[in-house]
């Protein structure tokens, strides 16, 4: 009986739409996380009578055919890229991005992951780092007797050394922007990872144009929306129960049926 | 004597589709675009099982083909700029495919490493000329009702929508996308409204599905006992005219 793979097919994808639901609840206080839904599409269809095949010898044709179609399958599951609230924490090393852009970061293994989570810190030589220790690229030193440090909207990061009332500029932060956002790769601790999807990352100044700002002592929540989460939540349960009921119908008929005999 | 079983048979077998098709429908109740879709049932007159000229042919129930609603689901907010939600019924955008032209109603569109406006599976979205290229350092594009792209103020092209004089002749290749099996062309339809920032969710109503499916299962019900009733009565016959008087 097709029904009940059907049903079964129907669960999987609920089953996959609770996981990446909990997902997005289980980030929602995590700095600069976007939120991601699963998309569904309907499988491959059995052509059972083809539509437009000819019923008589005279060129009559079926007008509609009978098409079944086989359940559901998850299309993909993607992030959407919107700005997140900028929350205020005094941290003089934390900074949003407020619009388009991502912050790049030196993996260990020498390769640039991107990230949107803009609370850095400063490790043991003075070099800006994301919270993990990986130096944030273009690298920045801040000087031992810094008093004070201020990152403008345009990215410049100056810092006014002890015994000096002149602020003296230590180095810039840049922006990659990507055709193609939702095509980059998560690789989880809130980094991404250029793929063939994204495209190329191209780099420029924020506040430029197509590049967003920055706010310093700020970091850009997640732009998860918890009641339209729980309401997802709701409707994906009830349509897993609704499949189920489809799997125990589709069982009655079949011992129905095998209970025939005389 | 076996007519009434093979009519029955008849109309176990619809009802196993029916079933297919309503488990179909429940799995695709979350499926963006979806149209709901339901098997047409007609009666087919055929010879009797016995020969008897005197009297007419029996009626066998015979599906004639799955009907689709094209009706208008509801838009849901995503706040994504490239999920766009077709207001019209019967209205589709244009993709381009490795076979040709297809359609569909699911307007979660991307951006893909050239800037190209495409389907979640990576086919080109149409636009009045040709394909949509977008320049995501020009800010967000805006999209009007009529389907006009505009990024900073200058329009980028045009969403390409169609309809169909016969929906029945569109059939589904499984990815989502519907093709045109009939020999009448597309046209533009001019009437459909774009909506930026929305999807459409599909038109599944799951509480009439339920109710169709409590239907099946206890026609299936009642069917098996009218099969089994028939076998009772002709094997009770066999047992009473072979009892030697």
């Amino acid at each position: 009986m097709r029904a009940l793979r059907t049903a079964a097919s129907g669960m999987a994808a609920q089953q996959l739409n609770v996981e990446v639901i909990s997902n997005n609840i289980a980030n929602m206080n995590t700095v600069g996380f976007k939120r991601q839904r699963a998309e569904f599409q309907d499988l491959l269809y059995q052509n059972v009578e083809r539509m437009g095949a000819q019923s008589s010898a005279q060129g009559t044709v079926v007008p509609t055919g009978i098409q079944i179609g086989a359940g559901v399958k998850a299309g993909s599951v993607y992030r959407i890229t919107e700005q997140g609230t900028p929350s205020q924490t005094g941290n003089r090393y934390d900074v949003a991005i407020d619009g388009r852009g991502y912050f790049q970061v030196n993996l260990p293994s020498g390769e640039t992951a991107f990230t949107r989570a803009g609370n850095f810190a400063v490790n043991g030589e003075g070099q800006l780092v994301t919270d993990d220790g990986y130096a944030v690229n273009p690298a920045i030193t801040i000087p031992q007797d810094a008093v004070d440090v201020s990152i403008s909207k345009s990215g410049q990061v100056q810092v006014i050394t002890q015994g000096s009332t002149e602020p003296s500029v230590v180095g810039q932060l840049e922006l990659a922007t990507f055709f193609n956002e939702a095509g980059l790769e998560a690789v989880g601790d809130n980094l991404l990872m250029e793929t063939a999807a994204s495209g190329p990352a191209t780099v420029g100044t924020p506040g430029a144009a197509g590049f967003g700002q920055i706010l310093q002592g700020y970091t850009e929540s997640s732009n998860v929306d918890a009641v339209s989460e729980i309401s997802a939540l709701i409707v994906a349960q009830r349509a897993y129960e609704m499949n189920s009921k489809v799997i125990s119908t589709a069982d009655d008929m079949l011992s129905v049926a095998a209970q025939v005999k005389s | 004597m076996e007519n009434a079983a093979y009519i029955g048979l008849s109309r176990q077998m619809t009802l196993r589709r029916e079933l297919d098709i309503v488990a179909n429908n429940i799995a695709n109740a979350d499926t963006t675009g979806f149209k709901v879709e339901q098997l047409l049932l007609g009666t087919e007159v055929g010879e009797r099982a016995r020969n008897d000229a005197v009297r007419p042919g029996v009626s066998f129930v015979l599906d004639n083909g799955v009907g689709r609603d094209y009706g208008q689901g509801p838009l849901n907010q995503t706040g994504r700029p490239l999920d766009f939600g077709i207001e019209g019924e019967g209205v589709f955008f244009e993709i381009e495919t490795d076979q040709g032209p297809a359609y569909t109603r699911d307007g979660a569109f991307v951006l893909d490493p050239e800037g190209r406006l495409v389907t979640e599976a990576g086919h080109r979205v149409q636009g009045q000329g040709g394909e949509i290229v977008l320049d995501p350092a020009q800010g967000q594009p805006a999209v009007a009702a009529d389907g006009t792209i505009s990024q900073n103020g200058q329009p980028v092209g045009q969403l390409k929508l169609v309809r169909f004089d016969a929906l029945a002749a569109l059939s589904k290749g499984g990815d989502g996308l519907y093709r045109n099996a009939s020999n009448a062309a597309a046209m533009d339809a001019t009437d459909a409204r774009v909506r930026q920032g929305m999807l459409e969710s599909s038109n599944v109503n799951p509480i009439l599905e339920i109710t169709n499916l409590i239907e099946i299962s206890r026609a299936y019900e009642r069917i098996t006992r009218m099969i089994e009733n028939t076998n009772d009565l002709s094997r009770r016959a066999v047992e009473r005219l072979g009892r030697a008087s």
